[in-house]
């Protein structure tokens, strides 16, 4: 393809070809302090074409696709680039991955002992992430928890972190525009925006830690927490996992243990603050 | 006449069991497939281990050794709609 | 091109020792793009090949054993199903190749569950079938009339709780093929396995897979297709092979299969002038996974088309599709 990037998030590489400069240069520069291998063997290939000759030139639109792919995936504008570039690399992930138990959630570590937090779009689970990542948690990911079949550690994969619509100003005027990615106006989502996570995070995601609390955030609700039932954590993790099913019994294994071993609580708030005052605490009575 | 309906386990169709509370997760390995199931079908499962066919009434039988199951036509019954049902996902087969 | 790439590392993977890291980009993204990539796989298990080349082979492996066992258990609920029916279930294709233990299903993709049956038990297995909680997948009453009228098989069904897809046959081509394969020899012919399975017997499984690629296909998944007929043709007398292929009007697809298959995965043999067509279309992929030569390509899914439905029929059917948006893509 004529223009193209690979690029390691966590233990996965990824090999990005484009038929437009825009996504590439714009993934580079976000992208920055990631290895960027110019020769190496990617796990995955992404591909940003155009839907037909004439959508390459006139109402340039994308076809997201790759090594994995949905045929009936709706193609994007070329000014919601880079969010196709990373929609791209999560289709790989989500369809593809087998070398560890893929959870739809975020996490956060202090102390060497990770916090892992899952619920749907929406549910502040990537904002509560990022604001951690900014006060003394080391940031791990926004979209996907990765759990070792074998230690049942979780590993990071720290890719950008993608904001939306309200989210977008909270966080921006924590971080700085310096470590923002363009405005994506009147995405299939609303406005989104990615946030680059810091340096230290991006340095350190290799490294995993164990498991030590695992929340159902909800975003807009006023405050209170509950107990959560086994049964129910692992019908929801199980539904919050995309290769659940392909990993077979070792997933099967991997995730009992998990839900056994790691104490949860939902969590309801109806601000970033709170939610934030909320983690702190239930983060020191966990046992 | 289902009084002589006679089930069986399959080696090949063991299961890996997991209690969560009260819940208990049998995975499948031959289907691949995780299930959710509360009391009495583990204990029902249980009774069929050995592999030999079995009627619901000798299930019921040996499950009231160690279970109060209270009247026996009602139990029975309960009992053969679990069976049914473990027919249907594979993991009992009818001898 | 990768598509060769990908045939000349299957004929000899010691050839991979030269690969650089964009050969291997290229090689793989083919490989999965064919749906070739357990195969692969399976081929390169003994090869010295680099650190980061392991883990997606070790993962493609494990998919392939995987993919297996949960075919063969869609054949096992399906023998079940139709037990009380008396009739004998053909498995065809992938779930046949595994069940079996054949070479040609060793790390093979195996996607929906392929069955044939006697056409005239096609009304008792369809309502054994939905009474085990299989169910339509599409309900467009169109696309159900074309299904029962002209295909060779009950319009696809997916089992309610577990998701998967049987397709049920009568027989091995389309009823408006120009061929007419002779479906009640084959079942008749069948070896059995055990539990009222069958699989077809060693020289009507050439014939099945070379009427599946040749005489049916746009050759999507042709390569993969042709590695099936490579490795089925070697568990065959050649003498039975071309007399059952004539018998099923399909002498000269199987011919040609057989020089398609030698001249790609063996070390060679003369190509007609079609049969160089036929290979470059096999071969349309780039190093990214691309299709290339798209207007090959596209003749090739209207030659399928044709195939298979006299012209008019075939307009008709075109446009009744079109109209609702559907393109080859």
């Amino acid at each position: 393809m004529r223009q193209s990037l690979t690029l390691r998030i966590g233990p996965a590489t990824f090999r990005i070809g484009s038929a437009w400069p825009a996504p590439i240069a714009e993934l580079a520069r976000l992208y920055a302090a990631y290895p960027q291998p110019i020769d190496a063997i990617a796990d995955f290939t992404v591909r940003l074409q155009p839907t037909s000759l004439v959508r390459r030139f006139i109402r340039p639109s994308i076809f997201i696709t790759g090594d994995h792919g949905l045929a009936d995936a709706a193609p994007m504008s070329l000014s919601h680039g880079l969010l196709a570039a990373e929609m791209g690399m999560n289709l790989q992930m989500a369809l593809g991955w087998r070398r560890h138990l893929l959870l739809h959630a975020s996490s956060v570590e202090k102390d060497g002992r990770v916090l892992v937090m899952t619920g749907e779009s929406g549910s502040g689970k990537s904002t509560l992430a990022a604001l951690l990542g900014e006060r003394g948690w080391r940031f791990m990911g926004d979209e996907f928890a990765l759990l070792d079949l074998d230690s049942g550690a979780i590993l990071p994969f720290p890719r950008l972190v993608s904001l939306k619509n309200r989210a977008i100003d909270v966080v921006a005027g924590e971080v700085g525009e310096a470590r923002m990615g363009p405005l994506l106006a009147a995405t299939a989502k609303g406005d989104i925006r990615h946030m680059v996570p810091r340096r230290d995070a991006v340095a350190r995601m290799g490294k995993g830690a164990m498991p030590a609390l695992l929340l159902f955030p909800r975003f807009g609700h006023a405050a209170d927490m509950r107990a959560v039932r086994q049964a129910e954590i692992f019908m929801r993790l199980t539904q919050a996992s995309t290769n659940y099913v392909a990993l077979g019994e070792p997933g099967f294994a991997a995730l009992t243990r998990f839900v056994q071993h790691v104490p949860a609580r939902a969590i309801d708030f109806p601000t970033g603050e709170e939610a934030i005052a909320m983690v702190e605490r239930l983060w020191e009575e966990r046992t | 006449m289902t009084a002589t309906k006679l089930y069986r386990r399959d080696g090949a169709d063991a299961v890996t069991a997991c209690a969560l509370d009260d819940i208990v997760l049998l995975y499948h390995p031959r289907s691949g497939q995780t299930h959710m199931v509360i009391s009495p079908v583990p204990e029902i499962l249980d009774q069929l281990a050995d592999g030999a066919p079995a009627s619901v009434a000798q299930i019921h039988d040996r499950l009231t050794r160690s279970f109060d199951l209270g009247v026996p036509d009602d139990a029975m019954r309960e009992i053969a709609v679990h069976l049914d049902a473990l027919v249907a996902l594979g993991l009992v087969r009818p001898a | 091109m990768s598509a060769a790439l990908l045939v000349r590392t299957l004929r000899d993977p010691a050839s991979v020792a030269g690969l650089d890291a964009s050969g291997w980009n290229g090689l793989i993204a083919a490989a999965r793009a064919e749906r070739l990539i357990g195969t692969l796989a399976f081929r390169l298990a003994d090869v010295a090949v680099p650190p980061a080349v392991m883990p997606i082979l070790s993962d493609a492996r494990a998919d392939a054993a995987r993919e297996a066992r949960q075919a063969l258990w869609e054949a096992d609920r399906a023998a079940q199903a139709l037990g009380a029916l008396g009739v004998r279930v053909v498995l065809l294709k992938g779930t046949a190749y595994a069940a079996a233990g054949l070479k040609a299903g060793q790390g093979r993709f195996i996607g929906d569950l392929d069955i044939l049956v006697p056409v005239e038990a096609m009304a008792a297995v369809e309502q054994a079938l939905i009474a085990a909680g299989w169910e339509w997948v599409k309900d467009d009453p169109y696309d159900d009339a074309y299904y029962r009228q002209w295909m060779h098989e009950l319009p696809p069904m997916i089992h309610a709780t577990r998701d998967r897809m049987i397709d049920v046959h009568h027989t091995i081509l389309p009823l408006t093929a120009r061929q007419t394969p002779d479906a009640a020899a084959m079942i008749a012919d069948a070896v059995p396995l055990g539990d009222g399975l069958y699989v077809l017997s060693s020289e009507d499984r050439v014939v099945h897979a070379v009427a599946h690629m040749l005489a049916d296909g746009d050759l999507q998944g042709g390569l993969r297709n042709l590695w099936d007929i490579h490795h089925l043709l070697a568990d065959t007398d050649p003498d039975i092979v071309i007399a059952r292929a004539a018998r099923h009007g399909l002498l000269p697809h199987v011919q040609q299969a057989r020089r398609l298959a030698a001249a790609l995965y063996s070390p060679g043999a003369r190509l007609t002038l079609w049969d160089r067509l036929i290979r470059a279309r096999l071969l349309a992929r780039d190093g990214w996974g691309r299709e290339t030569r798209k207007a090959l390509i596209f003749a090739f899914f209207l030659r399928s088309h044709w195939l298979r439905m006299p012209p008019l029929m075939l307009a008709r059917h075109l446009w009744t599709k079109w109209r609702k948006g559907h393109r080859p893509s």
